[in-house]
């Protein structure tokens, strides 16, 4: 029985999990090990998850299950995404769908984000929480490597109404080295054929030396899809393997960057402190729009939004944003 | 106006501390401190090397900056237990590692040294989950023996009653009858605090599980060098007299505690009746103000609520003020703090100048300097 989540199509034959050792065969359906079962639930700011042109200002409950089906090498969450599955169940959540969204009103949440590990390893608990979200009118958005399999995406677009996807590198061997996955094609497709359908932003960590230099053709793939696709381009924190490595130059990446935003105006650069490039400017007359604090790694903050009903306050030019900007305590329940 | 300069390896950057906007100062103090943030990159919380940047940078500063007054903190140890497995020969060594530095620090600087341990630690016996609760249970992973209790309902409270991990449930009427809070004190404060006995600890829907936590240290050990204080809160005011006459450093060790503090020391009351602090900004502020703060960011508290985009402060935690009458602040002569224990070091000491590694969940992000008075000369 082949498992058609992901690009891996693993085989679950014989008692076997696939790649991301959370899914098994039972009588010709592919079933989840360990559905209704969570890492975390927290409350916090859309903007460090990180998404700037969505729900701006909102409260996000954040949550995550176990597994990945892709093998960074600067993983962040390895210590979830990468432990085995059934070692970590012992101090897993349990959460119906019901619970989970009742949890998101109780932490006066404006939506759920999953963003811990990688969505498609837990797609039949994801499709009954949305369902009863989209009942309770709760948007839910995702960070996903988008390393699925067509009808996949599709599901993912089914449940996540706006997503993050995560495009690390194009060539083949930086897949292979860094991703453990044979290239990168299906996630160009599927950034593709996702930013056709649902809101979408980007993110691309910079390895120095490594894939510093496709920044100039990632840009001219994004620029063909949108030229106005929200781009965050991230100075790796170097993890899990790659622990030792060094920190890339912050002037040297953002000087390659720099040419390439008369293109794509919503270039970010940022996961580190103060950064100076996570502002959002409108493309026609430059003015800031949005003002963010970047406080590294997941802890972005917007500082003051401008735009009124989504426009330029100075030349009325629509900036893109998915919903719309909220108060961070308009959703504090009373309980 | 205090300014921070953010060093993330190879880049720096000055901000208003309060507005967190950019700032393009550039005085000898700014460049002597950014130079000493560049000599030393923070290896990381549970580096081997981490405890020595504390001693290292410190060293460094006091050659430039020459203060009467230092305020350190040494936490690699507490970061390693509380998440590592570790035998009992390695936090040994690691006890012996960090009080090998606080020696190093005392004689090559010739300060009186006051040298105070946060408390044991003790592994995790139990879990308690509150987090199907009608109503919404707060706490934290830093906090694992409190949880604030927001909204809970009948079927709750008969559910936590039988729940024999937990010590105690204290209502918000009655943590302000203890500890004598004004009117405006309760705002912040959850509807119960639940209070967990000694090695259970409330389950945080956190991505890290600590596999040892502070024990409930009513008392933590002070070296004799400060002389006979009863209580936390009795310190800062001892130190005020010292710095009079001397040059002193006050130096916290944390997740050590009266079990294995291997200098001569007094014990000395670590909170009020059977409240006790857990290693954290509130003991570090109850020592450095001489008052005890069990209403200014309340354990339990929804304190995200707070994290709007009118707070102020944004690259201080949850601080969204500098907290005053701190030790630093009172003091007229020259201060410096460094510590390797999360970014709250400029907000509980006051010092002139603050150095402290800006890591989240134990990512290293880099360090980051503070500036509160620029009017004291260097060297």
């Amino acid at each position: 029985m082949t498992c058609t989540f992901c690009e891996w199509r693993c085989e679950l034959d014989n008692g076997r999990h696939g790649v991301c050792r959370m899914y098994y065969e039972d009588g010709g359906v592919v079933k989840e090990r360990f559905p209704n079962k969570w890492c975390t639930y927290n409350a916090m700011r859309i903007e460090s998850l990180p998404f700037y042109h969505a729900h701006p200002g909102s409260r996000s409950l954040t949550i995550g299950t176990a597994g990945c089906n892709i093998d960074c090498q600067y993983c962040a969450n390895a210590y979830i995404a990468k432990e085995d599955p059934k070692k970590l169940q012992a101090s897993m959540y349990e959460f119906t769908p019901t619970e989970l969204v009742r949890m998101a009103d109780k932490m006066g949440c404006h939506n759920i984000v999953f963003n811990v590990n990688e969505p498609t390893v837990s797609i039949p608990t994801l499709l009954a929480v949305s369902k009863i979200a989209k009942k309770a009118g709760i948007p839910m958005g995702c960070l996903t490597n988008a390393y699925t399999t067509e009808a996949t995406t599709e599901l993912l677009a089914s449940i996540f109404s706006f997503m993050n996807i995560s495009l690390k590198g194009l060539s083949p061997d930086f897949c292979r080295h860094y991703l453990g996955i044979h290239d990168s094609k299906p996630i160009l497709r599927n950034i593709k054929r996702l930013a056709a359908i649902t809101h979408v932003e980007v993110t691309t960590p910079i390895i120095e030396s490594v894939n510093d230099h496709e920044i100039d053709e990632m840009a001219a793939f994004l620029a063909a899809i949108d030229q106005e696709i929200p781009w965050h381009v991230f100075r790796l924190l170097p993890e899990y393997k790659m622990k030792e490595d060094v920190y890339p130059s912050i002037e040297s990446v953002n000087l390659i960057l720099e040419k390439h935003r008369r293109v794509l105006p919503y270039i970010y650069f940022h996961n580190f402190i103060g950064s100076e490039w996570v502002n959002t400017l409108c493309p026609k007359c430059r003015a800031i729009v949005i003002e963010r604090f970047s406080l590294g790694c997941g802890g972005d903050k917007m500082g003051s939004y401008h735009c009124q009903d989504n426009t330029c306050p100075s030349c009325g030019y629509k900036i893109k944003i998915h919903g719309q900007r909220v108060d961070w305590n308009s959703k504090e329940a009373v309980l | 106006m205090s300014l921070a300069i953010v060093d993330v390896r190879e880049w720096q950057n000055v901000l208003d501390l309060r507005t967190g906007k950019k700032r393009d100062d550039d005085t000898p103090l700014i460049r002597m401190i950014k130079s000493v943030l560049t000599k030393h990159p923070y290896p990381g919380d549970i580096d081997a090397k981490s405890n020595r940047w504390v001693t290292d940078t410190s060293l460094d500063l006091i050659d430039k900056y020459d203060p009467s007054f230092v305020f350190l903190s040494y936490t690699q140890q507490y970061f390693s237990m509380r998440f590592t497995q570790l035998t009992k020969a390695e936090r040994q060594q690691m006890c012996d590692a960090v009080f090998a530095e606080v020696d190093r620090f005392s004689k090559e600087t010739g300060f009186l040294t006051i040298v105070i341990g946060t408390g044991d630690m003790i592994p995790v016996v139990g879990e308690i989950d509150l987090s199907r609760l009608d109503g919404l249970a707060i706490n934290s992973q830093w906090s694992t023996r409190y949880a604030g209790l927001h909204g809970i309902s009948d079927k709750d409270k008969k559910y936590i009653g039988n729940i024999a991990e937990i010590e105690r449930v204290v209502s918000k009427a009655e943590f302000m009858s203890l500890f004598k809070g004004a009117p405006g004190d309760a705002k912040l404060l959850p509807d119960f605090l639940a209070v967990a006995r000694e090695g259970f600890s409330f389950k945080a829907p956190s991505l890290r599980r600590p596999v040892m936590i502070p024990a409930c240290n009513a008392f933590i050990p002070v070296s004799t060098t400060v002389g006979d204080v009863k209580s936390i809160i009795d310190i800062s005011q001892r130190i005020d007299g010292y710095l009079k006459n001397h040059k002193v450093a006050l130096i916290m060790v944390e997740g050590i505690g009266v079990k294995d503090f291997p200098l001569p020391y007094k014990r000395c009351s670590n909170g009020m009746g059977w409240y006790s602090y857990e290693a954290g900004s509130s003991q570090y502020l109850a020592l450095s103000t001489g008052k005890h703060q069990f209403f200014n960011y309340p354990i339990g508290s929804k304190d995200y609520m707070e994290d709007d985009e009118k707070a102020e402060y944004p690259f201080s935690g949850y601080f969204n003020t500098i907290p005053d009458n701190t030790l630093g602040s009172r003091f007229d002569g020259k201060s410096i703090a460094v510590g390797n224990r999360s970014m709250f070091m400029h907000t509980v000491t006051g010092t002139d100048i603050s150095y402290e590694c800006f890591a989240r969940n134990l990512y290293n992000q880099g360090c980051m300097a503070v500036i509160h008075r620029q009017n004291k000369l260097c060297k």
